[in-house]
């Protein structure tokens, strides 16, 4: 098979979540010496900018997403060992989370999986996450942005007490602030001097990127 | 006509002076601050602070009917699950999920006992609120979001794909044990029982999945309280427009849509009863005359009974659901 062949091959297979297969697949382009990065960027991305897209269509929806990134992870672990990391742009960095109060976190993972497929360097601090938790992790890993994610009406308020601490700790322009969840919209998100607003995952992840001027 | 009759007629699709405005409990519960303060806390995990938060909502809200519990969790610790309890701030929520493979939790609990635990602290509740006038309301979880409280919500939905068979068969295993546990509820007095089912929306599960692994459960449980004679209510989270047409086959005696819905459209579509829809938002952060005039809406709408659209923020005032159902007891009837 040569490479283009392989590469489409991956991507297909990845978005019909054949996890060994995908497996396989990224097992052969090592034995062909294909550097990993091609294999990540034309190979396992595209597969899952497919699965991006039919989210959005509506004809995938969580479970076959999960699936998908079952496959994505699967030819990741493959081919990371290889990866020359001087290949690398550097990655977006971002601290994900879902805040104090609620645990509701389907919408959090999915741009968790997706943002990670797309070259994201993302910590992930799980659900029920104290409120300056976020700061500290920010602070610590020099992130790029916080991603906060609620489902509750009752807890979105938490968000809002993000960003007046960010701004106690003179620490507001040094990240973007991305907010997203049920009952979060636009003007919630003007309202409270957040930087951008998603309605879905694969929608955050592509205005991430433009945020960051990487689109 | 008093509120139990309104309630019990309006379930049964017959004639009412106007339609009940009422708060079943569980998800969609109205024990905000202002209420869980006078109690002093406990609610969740004591029958008499339940007791008194149930008296307390129906009391000064104005909502026409004593719901417990005030959570979703209540079914889950018998589980295996964990639970933080929470406070008079923030609600119950699961901390961990049992690990077990699926076929040793279906081993170890196939004779769980539904009258333990919270589950038994929640019936007590209900045997001490039952009466003549006002409707008590047992609140269920549903099977989808009952299971994905038990084990790891991704792992369950990846099984639904991955392994159908595997899938249903816990879903059964739950939908069984919750069965029980409703008409435990309805021996101990509730009139009226109210399943939500949040984590089962169209949006979560596709279509598809919500065809096959939500709506034969939900008519399993509401035949089996049909079997009682127990009126159903059934709450879906989410944008449901495109299930309308589905859920007339569970046979609820209500269904309850979430604010994104369209209630003029649901109307049509559907031919058992229809609760709903004021904005749970509006009613957290919006100014009394513009929730009394979504309210007026959804009584134009022709909802058989007025309700807040999903669960309530904490932070809600009192001030603020008694605008709403004032305006429905007090409101333009010819």
């Amino acid at each position: 098979m040569d490479k283009a062949t392989l590469f489409q091959e991956i991507s297909h297979a990845l978005v019909e979540f054949e996890v060994e297969k995908v497996a396989e697949l990224a097992e052969e382009t090592i034995q062909q010496n294909i550097p990993a990065y091609e294999t990540i960027t034309e190979g396992l991305v595209t597969g899952m900018k497919e699965v991006s897209r039919l989210y959005e269509e509506e004809e995938y929806f969580l479970p076959e997403v999960l699936m998908c990134s079952d496959a994505f992870n699967a030819g990741l672990d493959v081919v990371n060992p290889h990866l020359d990391k001087n290949s690398l742009e550097k990655p977006i960095k971002i601290v994900i989370g879902v805040v104090e109060g609620d645990t509701h976190d389907i919408g959090k993972n999915l741009v968790r999986i997706l943002s990670g497929a797309s070259g994201f360097e993302v910590y992930d601090l799980g659900r029920d996450v104290p409120l300056n938790q976020f700061i500290d992790k920010a602070e610590e890993v020099e992130s790029d942005m916080i991603c906060m994610s609620t489902l509750m009406t009752t807890t979105m308020d938490g968000m809002k007490t993000v960003i007046d601490r960010l701004k106690e700790r003179n620490l507001r322009d040094k990240y973007k602030v991305l907010i997203g969840g049920g009952p979060i919209s636009q003007t919630f998100c003007d309202k409270i001097g957040a930087d951008l607003y998603a309605n879905d995952a694969s929608s955050a992840v592509r205005k991430a990127k433009e945020l960051m001027g990487r689109a | 006509m008093d509120e139990k009759v309104r309630l019990l007629t309006a379930l049964k699709g017959d004639r009412v002076d106007r339609p009940p405005v009422i708060c079943p409990g569980g998800m969609m519960s109205a024990c905000v601050t202002e209420i869980s303060d006078q109690v002093g806390g406990g609610h969740h995990s004591g029958s008499q602070a339940m007791v008194s938060a149930a008296q307390k909502i129906n009391e000064l809200t104005g909502f026409e009917n004593y719901g417990v519990p005030f959570c979703l969790t209540s079914e889950v610790e018998t589980l295996g699950a964990s639970v933080n309890i929470g406070d008079n701030f923030i609600e119950p929520r699961v901390t961990r999920y049992n690990d077990d493979p699926l076929e040793t939790i279906m081993e170890n609990y196939s004779q769980a006992d539904v009258t333990s635990g919270r589950m038994g602290v929640i019936l007590e509740a209900i045997r001490q609120l039952r009466n003549d006038k006002i409707p008590v309301i047992g609140n269920v979880s549903g099977h989808i979001s009952t299971a994905s409280s038990v084990i790891d919500p991704l792992e369950m939905f990846k099984m639904l794909r991955r392994d159908p068979e595997r899938a249903a068969s816990f879903l059964t295993f739950i939908n069984d044990y919750l069965v029980k546990y409703a008409l435990e509820m309805v021996k101990a007095g509730a009139d009226v029982i109210s399943i939500s089912d949040p984590t089962a929306t169209g949006e979560i599960l596709g279509p598809r999945n919500f065809q096959k692994f939500a709506l034969p459960y939900y008519h399993k449980i509401i035949n089996a309280l049909h079997t009682e004679g127990i009126p159903v209510i059934l709450h879906i989270c989410g944008n449901a427009t495109n299930l309308i047409g589905s859920l007339n086959e569970v046979n609820a005696n209500a269904v309850s849509f979430d604010s994104i819905v369209n209630m003029k459209n649901a109307r049509e579509g559907l031919k058992t009863g229809l609760m709903g829809n004021v904005s749970t938002q509006l009613l957290h952060t919006g100014e009394q005359a513009k929730i009394v005039s979504i309210t007026r809406n959804a009584l134009q709408s022709e909802v058989d009974i007025v309700a807040p659209a999903c669960g309530l923020s904490m932070a809600t005032s009192i001030s603020n659901l008694k605008a709403m159902t004032d305006y429905v007891k007090e409101g333009p009837y010819n």
